[in-house]
């Protein structure tokens, strides 16, 4: 046991500094030795856990995450909110549960198990046994290293969330007594010191603190193992092995294991590997040197542990991850680890697809996406450049996905969209030139949908898994590309990078992103957080009205009553209108555009008349509607608001333009009912071939 | 003459006959013409117009499908009444196209195939609903069930293993293999049916059956064939079409009628495998020999009993076909 050296003042310092650190505060560390049995799908394991009280007050019991007892039976907190399923992967209800029992852990050699309790501080659920609190025999003292020697055995669940075991392909993660977050009085803008250990929850992941890691996995010979650390030790004996790995400041420690593996290795040379024009255009956009840019970059290993019927992926998916390497490098920061490990999951085992980990994630290959035109659908790059930049979002700046899942999965669709839209062009593109862009796949998503929930919400608490996944992927995602488009790319990119590099190696709060992108001063970017992440709001704009009628000058009375321009004998016919067409002009022409929704933007309306001249105007957007009453030569064809689609959030952009009558181009409507047309032709002559 | 030229010869000669088909085809496909139009106005009043007039506008197309989704819903809904009423149309037509091609009456055909298909119209749904019986049972017996066994075996088994491969080329081959051989009994039947050679379903699949017995492969090599050339014109002129992106409603009219020229072509092929299939059918007719006598009589030399009336509105005494055992031959 390490004894408390420097008491409150360490404490206040592990609080929360004002300053980017340059490296994380280790306040856990972690020795671990475990054996795995494939046949038996168990878990022997030991650990060696040193944990530091970062607070200025004494803590009395420890809290500790069991989070594979989500799996333990269908009385769970986790079983109960999905109903079993977690994206689109359903539970196998007859033999794939799985547990952790804690059946040892001492202090200073005093047995702590037998006084220990479950605890389920997020919904009071006495069945949920994923919170392990642990009362103390006196207090860890502030700044006292506590070291806890726990030991426990698991069962492995059938994977349909995130960890588990499909055959022999396992994915272990948080598969291992894992501390909680004791946040100190200022952490995460926080007034008191408090744990801060949530259950496990369908709609959330996790939120742990920065440590060393050394672990030693024992299991049969056969297996191929890839893990967030590097392989430092390897023994053999009887048919076993057993492979020490040891990673440094992370914040959890996954591996995964399966004999199938075929291990393709790689290195992100950023010599080579940074596009000129990418690094030309950072260059440009942040204000800094090239070579201030390029300093921090160095090689980093790449490992993609693949399955043997993906062979064709490898490339797809290394050349996505040195991009990853590349794009974050330069517009948040370099990559610190020396490797990054891809796990290629097997397609019976899809409930391990798509997760991220320190150093080591899950991504997405499916068979048939090599054959064409699915490989034309750059969705397994997608995932691979999503769930690396996790890395950033959820692991280098260490947000609490418990609480503000948003920040991770938000930020990061938002970078993902970035990176796959500026590398392949399109998310989906086909002949002849069919297809649509990453960017607007998530927009599609967020703006044009209706939502019961604001961006922030504890993940456990919005009204369903959809309202989660709208309000922590696209909507924010979304919405930070509203914000670009109103601050511009310098004042945007230079914030975001800021905000990267003030929290770097730390656990920033919505505000501390938030406070980053009101920087700029922008009004309308302040106004616009609070509707979306603390309201419901949304914009619509529309072209109410739009009409042109000729101005065949003055008719009626004047003011000595005479008639003009008619006359008023009853006994003679009314003259005839004159010829529209043969007007010469003037014309005159009203236009209505509105705004619906209460966020407030600012837009141009852009009137279109018939000989090709056009007038522009910037409306603010503050009030409900606006009119334009124009008088011109020659009649207006079109009145558009927004023409250059600068409103992403608009839920309806369909109704942002309308045409008059003396329109006279070509019509969009016939094209597409005599393609839709050809489609039911096409479908109804297959049925030739049945019948 | 092969059945394949001569169903290539009829496809070409049968002009009238496939732009009965045509016809057919069209008009299904205006069953959902309201809701289509309903749902394009959008595009002459919306912001992506001229955007849409030029090509693909992937917000504007991505957009419209998410605001327009109930609308949509409907246009799927009214191509559901497409989809039945071509159903409908095609077993009934059948039996006049078969009767035209029996009857090698290029012109007028319009009458005569309304008319017999009218006449056959009720044994040919009788027969449809066998086809449709008979493949749900083979699919289930001879591939469904086979997977679904393959597939529990291969529960454990990686994926794209051995058993996968197997279960997957099983699934398409063997199931194409039985609907194909499902569909030329069906297809046989109803020649049945046109020729008089059986009075209801059951007669003709009985028939289909003897047909078929021992030349299944030359009689899927018909279909083959005409499979090849269907999937070649639809998939021509589909990428031809979608390549022609008009940008004027002019060019937008000669999309039109560039596409329904497809569509025709695709109605011959009909015509054409049906000659061929009819042409297939004539050579496996039971054995039977015509031999002339001096005194000009006929002796039938028939190993199963053949009862043959030649429908009256099909066959006029014109003297031009040379009949045989009831049918007329074709191209002779």
């Amino acid at each position: 046991m390490r004894k408390s050296l420097s008491g409150a003042a360490v404490a206040l310092m592990l609080a929360a500094p004002a300053f980017a650190l340059e490296a994380p505060r280790k306040l856990v560390d972690y020795a671990i030795d475990v054996t795995v049995d494939p046949d038996k799908k168990t878990v022997d394991g030991r650990e060696t856990l040193k944990w530091t009280n970062p607070s200025d007050a004494p803590v009395a019991e420890l809290r500790l995450h069991l989070y594979w007892n989500a799996f333990r039976n269908d009385r769970s907190t986790f079983f109960k909110e999905s109903g079993g399923r977690l994206r689109g992967d359903k539970a196998d209800t007859s033999k794939g549960w799985g547990y952790t029992d804690v059946t040892s852990m001492k202090w200073d050699g005093v047995e702590l198990v037998k006084g220990a309790r479950f605890e389920s501080p997020d919904d009071g659920n006495p069945d949920d046994r994923t919170v392990l609190v642990v009362p103390l025999p006196r207090p860890v003292a502030p700044g006292e290293t506590a070291v806890l020697a726990i030991a426990w055995k698991a069962k492995v669940p059938r994977v349909y969330a995130r960890a588990g075991y499909v055959r022999d392909f396992f994915m272990f993660g948080q598969w291992f007594p894992q501390i909680g977050v004791y946040e100190p009085k200022g952490r995460r803008r926080r007034t008191d010191s408090g744990w801060n250990c949530h259950q496990y929850h369908a709609n959330s992941e996790f939120y742990a603190d920065w440590g060393d890691y050394r672990v030693a996995i024992t299991l049969p010979e056969k297996f191929v193992v890839g893990s967030a650390g590097a392989l430092v030790d390897t023994k053999t004996a009887g048919g076993r092995k057993t492979l020490t790995f040891e990673q440094k400041s992370i914040h959890n420690f996954a591996f995964t294991a399966d004999p199938r593996y075929v291990l393709v290795e790689d290195v992100f040379d950023p010599a080579k590997d940074i596009p000129a024009d990418e690094i030309a255009r950072a260059s440009k956009t942040l204000g800094r040197s090239e070579a201030d840019l390029r300093a921090g970059f160095h090689k980093v290993a790449i490992r993609l542990y693949l399955q043997p019927d993906h062979r064709a992926f490898d490339r797809r998916h290394v050349e996505a991850q040195k991009w990853a390497l590349a794009w974050t490098g330069l517009w948040a920061f370099p990559y610190p680890y020396a490797q990054i490990s891809i796990v290629d999951t097997p397609e019976d085992g899809m409930g391990a697809t798509g997760m991220e980990y320190e150093t080591i994630y899950t991504t997405l290959s499916f068979k048939a996406l090599s054959y064409w035109p699915l490989n034309r659908w750059v969705v397994s790059e997608m995932v691979t450049i999503h769930e690396f930049t996790h890395g950033y979002w959820m692991g280098l700046l260490a947000s609490n996905e418990f609480e503000e899942s948003w920040m991770d999965e938000g930020i990061n669709t938002f970078t993902e969209f970035v990176m796959v839209d500026r590398k392949y062009g399109a998310y989906l593109k086909v002949p002849p030139g069919i297809g649509f862009t990453d960017e607007e796949w998530n927009r599609a998503q967020a703006a044009l949908t209706q939502d019961h929930d604001p961006i922030l919400s504890n993940a456990w608490k919005y009204a369903g898994e959809g309202s989660y996944g709208r309000n922590s992927y696209p909507q924010p995602g979304t919405t930070i590309q509203q914000i670009r488009l109103l601050l511009g790319e310098e004042a945007f990119w230079r914030a975001f990078r800021g905000y990267a590099e003030r929290w770097r190696f730390d656990h920033p709060t919505s505000e501390d992103f938030l406070d980053a992108m009101r920087a700029p001063g922008n009004p309308l970017v302040a106004a616009l957080i609070l509707k979306t992440w603390y309201g419901r709001g949304w914009v619509d704009f529309a072209v109410l009205d739009a009409r042109t009628t000729p101005d065949d000058g003055f008719t009626g009375f004047d003011d000595a009553d005479k008639p003009v321009n008619f006359d008023p004998d009853p006994k003679k016919k009314p003259q005839k209108k004159p010829d529209e067409k043969k007007h010469k002009g003037p014309w005159q022409s009203l236009v209505v555009v509105g705004r619906d929704g209460d966020i407030e933007m600012p837009a141009d309306v852009v009137l279109t008349f018939k000989d090709g001249q056009t007038v522009k105007r910037m409306w603010d957007g503050a009030s409900g509607w606006i009119k334009y009453r124009v008088t011109s030569s020659s009649p207006l064809v079109k009145a558009e608001v927004d023409p250059e689609r600068r409103t992403v959030l608009d839920r309806n952009p369909w109704n942002n333009a309308r045409y008059t009558k003396k329109y006279e181009g070509p019509s969009a409507a016939a094209k597409g009912r005599t393609y839709a047309l050809h489609l039911v032709e096409i479908l109804l002559s297959t049925l030739w071939g049945v019948l | 003459m092969s059945t394949l030229s001569t169903g290539l010869g009829a496809a070409l000669r049968h002009r009238r006959l496939a732009a009965v088909l045509w016809l057919s085809l069209l008009a299904s496909a205006l069953v959902a013409w309201y809701p289509i139009k309903a749902l394009f106005a959008a595009f002459d009043e919306g912001a992506f117009r001229e955007a849409l007039v030029k090509g693909w506008d992937s917000w504007g197309i991505l957009s419209f499908l998410v605001v327009e989704r109930s609308q949509i819903g409907l246009v799927l809904a009214a191509f559901l009444g497409s989809a039945v009423a071509f159903v409908l149309l095609q077993v009934f037509l059948t039996g006049g196209v078969l009767r035209a091609l029996i009857a090698n009456r290029p012109r007028p055909v319009f009458r005569l195939v309304v008319a017999e298909s009218a006449a056959l119209f009720k044994a040919n749904l009788w027969a449809t609903a066998r086809f449709a019986l008979s493949s749900l049972f083979w699919l289930g017996l001879l591939v469904v069930l086979p997977c679904a066994g393959l597939r529990k075996l291969a529960t454990h088994a990686p994926p794209h293993g051995g058993a996968s491969t197997v279960l997957f080329w099983w699934a398409l081959l063997g199931g194409l293999f039985v609907f194909f051989n499902t569909g030329l009994r069906f297809d046989l039947a109803r020649i049945a049916l046109a020729r008089d050679d059986a009075r209801n379903a059951r007669g003709a699949y009985r028939i289909a059956k003897q047909r078929l017995s021992g030349r299944r492969v030359s009689g899927l090599r018909v279909i083959l064939f005409w499979l090849v050339v269907f999937l070649g014109v639809q998939a021509l002129f589909t990428s031809a079409g979608l390549h022609m992106n008009p940008r004027t409603n002019g060019a937008v009219a000669g999309l039109f009628l560039f596409r329904q020229i497809g569509f025709f072509l695709l109605a011959m092929a009909r015509v054409g495998f049906f000659a061929s299939l009819l042409a297939w059918e004539e050579r496996r007719r039971p054995a039977y020999s015509v031999m002339g006598s001096a005194s000009g009589g006929t002796t039938w030399n028939v190993s199963e009993s053949i009862w043959a009336r030649a429908p009256a509105s099909a066959f006029p005494e014109t003297g031009s076909s040379v009949t045989t055992n009831g049918s007329a031959l074709l191209s002779s």
